[in-house]
């Protein structure tokens, strides 16, 4: 009896225990081991009665989520907007925040979870094309006239077009223009102090590299950081070889004829840019272990260990001198927009900041409402990016100015990082900001669109191949363009050598393919 | 037959204990099993059109395929298990010669001392460590090289030399690492009866002899769970450790990529729930059949010492 007694307990604690460490394992590894979504039904537009107008007598409470930190006096401004759109619309809102740690991974859960969530930030860089056209979103083409026809004049009818995936409206654009294109970052007192020439073109900047790498020996010329793949080849293909976009697969399509797709890795172009990297790095213009780098590019520019960037866009490259104003009052940077040599600059897509409905949204109707009134009604729209004026800011001649600083300060300017919901009407400015203003404006007498940002992407044939070849990019071409690799020529090949074998034949193939529809389908040359 | 009848009736006369015991089971199905449906995500093709997981398209093994695509799953997979067994084995060893050396050390002081020393580490995350290894070792302003080029030496390029850091990996885990468990260990040594001791000194046993026949052996049993337990999250790797030491220096992969940072870096650029299930399952379920086997073997050596 006592045996037995033995065993059973034995089974019962031998099972709890060893499947407790299995799921242990399947829940870390994973990392979205999460029940099925509940069978939720989209939201449809046609619900409610009438045709015009929305249903507003059941009061809701809407989710918005943002990607980033909240501002410390988010719940105030929070309190005081629920206090005005219960009025409007009989609805309260809450504003979530994802923190930056792991936003990916949060933003991929609250999409694919059937979370109640129902407004969320969307950019290219939250691959909006490739969620879009896997229907994560709402499609808001019969929703905008009915609940924010106010909304739908205010968008001009081109960025509606421009933000559509595949025929459909999935997001509400930002109207707001600025410029995200490349351009030189240079240390403006020290090429003036050593004469060296203004970086205008490969020639110039290289020559400025030099220039301090001789007078300035504790310096490093140039900030590249770990992303090596951003800060070198998307910067040179962007600048030298006037590539559309920041292309993935290693091809290349130039912005003056975007049909003509060719592979650029293998190349022979693509080995003499790694040369001029491996030179580079030879001459000590960055460091020898930038692959480990873990201080950022613009902190280095700020605090003087590096004396310049291959490319930075406008409005970093203002906060960068801003920032470093306030440490050192003389130092000085200059800046050369790409687009100025080039003879082109593309303004940034309206894909780069907006908002959408995901699909399982049960308050769609109020929430594309809701949305309305924060983007055209001044009160919501300056409260939720500047916060309260007179305790968060003063307007001083036009310009925005924050009371207090940083610390004491509960919401800076833009700290709900309000983005998308930026209306250019109510915006109000730091002074600072002319200097911006000043490249825009020098960019807009030579802007162009950009044909890129509104490619969806669809990559469901070559998922496996693409994961695999992320890992040869990392493992054999990052060395490469970092100049570590002494034999350039030889570790070109071992790279294309596996890229292929993880299948980059197929996946470039099956991309241009697509980029050819894409251009055929948006009538693009 | 009898078995069974046992079974029900231990059940009806121990009620109260597994009631008791009920709360836990609930624990782990809600927490632990229920979600285990989630794995039927490594077989299909994810997509947001479908309200729910069963109809979505079943694609078989497709979702796996990119673990071996690149052709590195087998290095991969020897890397992970080779790190761990490493730590394991030099944890256990380590942590367990100092438990046995810090207590036979009579100065309180000393021993206390001692013991926070090596139990700090612990806390240390790994991202403030990749800060520290870097500063140590890059070429250009490392404290190595600053010291190196002031004797007069050639600078060293450690992150271009990958098989330096299979040492300074597992130098780091230790040293971050093995506090922890010393602590346990010195916690089962306290448990051990004074009485065998005395016994020993009696019979005139030195004292090397008592820590080695009496000690060690009365060690054994937490040795074993320590070491299943440790099994059991082999393939789990360790993550950040490799992930903040490593970074992007492609250079270093060969010796210190493993699953993990493998699957973290494939994945990244999608956001495919299928494939990073099918990772976690090829994870759950290497990890399942490694601690089956130690465990089987273990209970062959002897059985009192096997989990179940």
């Amino acid at each position: 009896m006592a045996g037995i007694q033995k065993k059973a307990w034995a089974l019962v604690l031998s099972l709890v225990l060893a499947l407790s460490l299995l799921a242990a394992c399947s829940g870390n590894g994973g990392n979205n081991e999460a029940s099925p979504s509940p069978s939720a039904s989209p939201a449809d537009g046609q619900s409610s009665e009438g045709t015009t107008g929305i249903d507003t007598s059941k009061r809701v409470e809407l989710q918005l989520y943002m990607l980033g930190n909240a501002p410390k006096d988010m719940p105030k401004v929070e309190a005081q907007i629920n206090e005005w759109l219960l009025e409007d619309l009989n609805a309260t809102v809450k504003f979530n925040y994802t923190t930056w740690t792991d936003w990916d991974q949060k933003y991929k859960l609250l999409l694919s979870t059937g979370q109640d969530v129902d407004l969320i930030y969307t950019a290219e860089w939250t691959q909006y094309q490739q969620y879009a056209k896997n229907g994560a979103f709402l499609a808001l083409d019969e929703l905008l006239p009915k609940a924010a026809p106010a909304l739908q004049s205010f968008v001009p009818q081109e960025m509606w077009e421009a933000v559509k995936i595949d025929g459909s409206i999935y997001t509400v654009p930002s109207t707001y223009k600025e410029y995200v294109t490349g351009g030189f970052v240079w240390r403006e007192d020290l090429r003036a102090k050593y004469n060296l020439p203004k970086p205008v073109d490969m020639d110039t900047f290289e020559a400025y590299l030099a220039g301090i790498k001789a007078n300035e020996p504790d310096m490093q010329p140039v900030a590249v950081g770990a992303a090596v793949d951003a800060t070198l080849e998307d910067a040179l293909l962007d600048f030298y070889r006037q590539n559309v976009g920041a292309l993935p697969y290693g091809l290349l399509a130039p912005y003056k004829d975007p049909s003509n797709m060719v592979n650029y890795w293998g190349s022979a172009e693509h080995l003499e840019d790694l040369k001029r990297f491996k030179s580079w790095a030879d001459n000590g213009y960055f460091s020898k272990n930038e692959l480990n780098e873990t201080e950022s590019n613009q902190d280095k520019i700020i605090n003087g260990k590096a004396a310049a960037l291959f490319s930075d866009n406008p409005t970093r490259f203002n906060s960068m001198l801003n920032q470093m104003k306030t440490l050192h009052p003389d130092w000085e940077l200059g800046y050369h927009p790409f687009g100025l040599t080039n003879g082109y600059a593309t303004p940034v897509h309206p894909i780069h900041n907006g908002f959408a409905i995901p699909k399982n949204s049960k308050k769609a109707e109020r929430a594309l409402a809701f949305y309305e009134k924060l983007v055209t009604d001044k009160r919501y729209n300056q409260l939720a990016s500047y916060g309260f004026e007179g305790t968060n800011y003063t307007v001083e001649n036009g310009y925005y100015k924050p009371v207090g600083d940083n610390t004491t300060n509960g919401f800076v300017r833009e700290a709900s990082n309000s983005w998308a919901w930026r209306n250019p009407s109510f915006m109000i400015f730091e002074e600072s900001y002319d200097g911006i203003q000043a490249i825009f404006d020098e960019l807009d007498k030579i802007q162009v669109p950009d044909i890129y940002t509104g490619f969806a992407e669809d990559y469901t044939t070559y998922q496996a191949e693409r994961a695999a070849l992320e890992q040869v990019m990392k493992q054999y071409l990052f060395p490469l363009m970092a100049g570590q690799v002494d034999d350039v020529e030889g570790g070109l090949q071992t790279f294309m050598e596996k890229a292929n074998q993880a299948g980059l034949e197929k996946i470039q193939e099956s991309y241009k393919q697509q980029w050819l529809n894409y251009l055929q389908e948006k009538g693009i040359q | 037959m009898r078995k069974k009848k046992g079974l029900l009736h231990e059940l009806s006369k121990n009620r109260i204990l597994f009631l008791m015991l009920l709360p836990t089971l609930l624990y782990f199905l809600i927490n632990n099993y229920f979600p285990m449906i989630g794995i039927y995500y490594a077989f299909v093709q994810f997509d947001f059109h479908s309200s729910n997981l069963f109809q979505m398209d079943f694609v078989g093994l497709k979702n796996f395929e990119f673990l071996w695509k690149s052709g590195k799953l087998l290095e991969l997979t020897l890397n992970t298990i080779g790190y761990n067994i490493a730590f394991i084995v030099l944890v256990n060893f380590l942590s367990i010669s100092v438990a046995v050396l810090l207590s036979e050390i009579k100065g309180k002081w000393f021993k206390k001392i001692t013991q926070s020393v090596l139990f700090l580490p612990y806390f240390v995350s790994f991202v403030i460590l990749s800060v520290i290894v870097f500063n140590l070792f890059n070429y250009d302003q490392g404290v190595l090289n600053t010291v190196l080029e002031r004797l007069g030496a050639e600078p060293v390029d450690l992150y271009s030399k990958p098989t330096a850091w299979i040492f300074l990996i597992i130098i780091f885990f230790l040293w971050k690492n093995f506090g922890y468990s010393m602590v346990i260990y010195l916690a089962t040594i306290t448990g051990i009866s004074d009485e065998y001791y005395e016994a020993a000194k009696i019979d005139g046993a030195n004292i090397f002899q008592r820590a080695w026949y009496i000690t060690v052996p009365m060690l054994k049993n937490t040795f074993v769970i320590l070491l299943l337990f440790a099994l059991g999250g082999i393939l789990k790797g360790q993550f950040d450790l490799f992930y903040q030491m490593v970074g992007n220096n492609g250079l270093l992969f060969s010796t210190t990529d493993i699953l993990d940072t493998y699957v973290y870096r494939s994945l990244r650029v999608t956001f495919d729930m299928g494939m990073a299930t099918a990772a976690g399952v090829y994870q759950s379920i290497f990890g399942f059949v490694l601690i089956m086997v130690v465990n089987t073997i273990i209970k062959k050596i002897n059985k009192e010492y096997a989990l179940f």
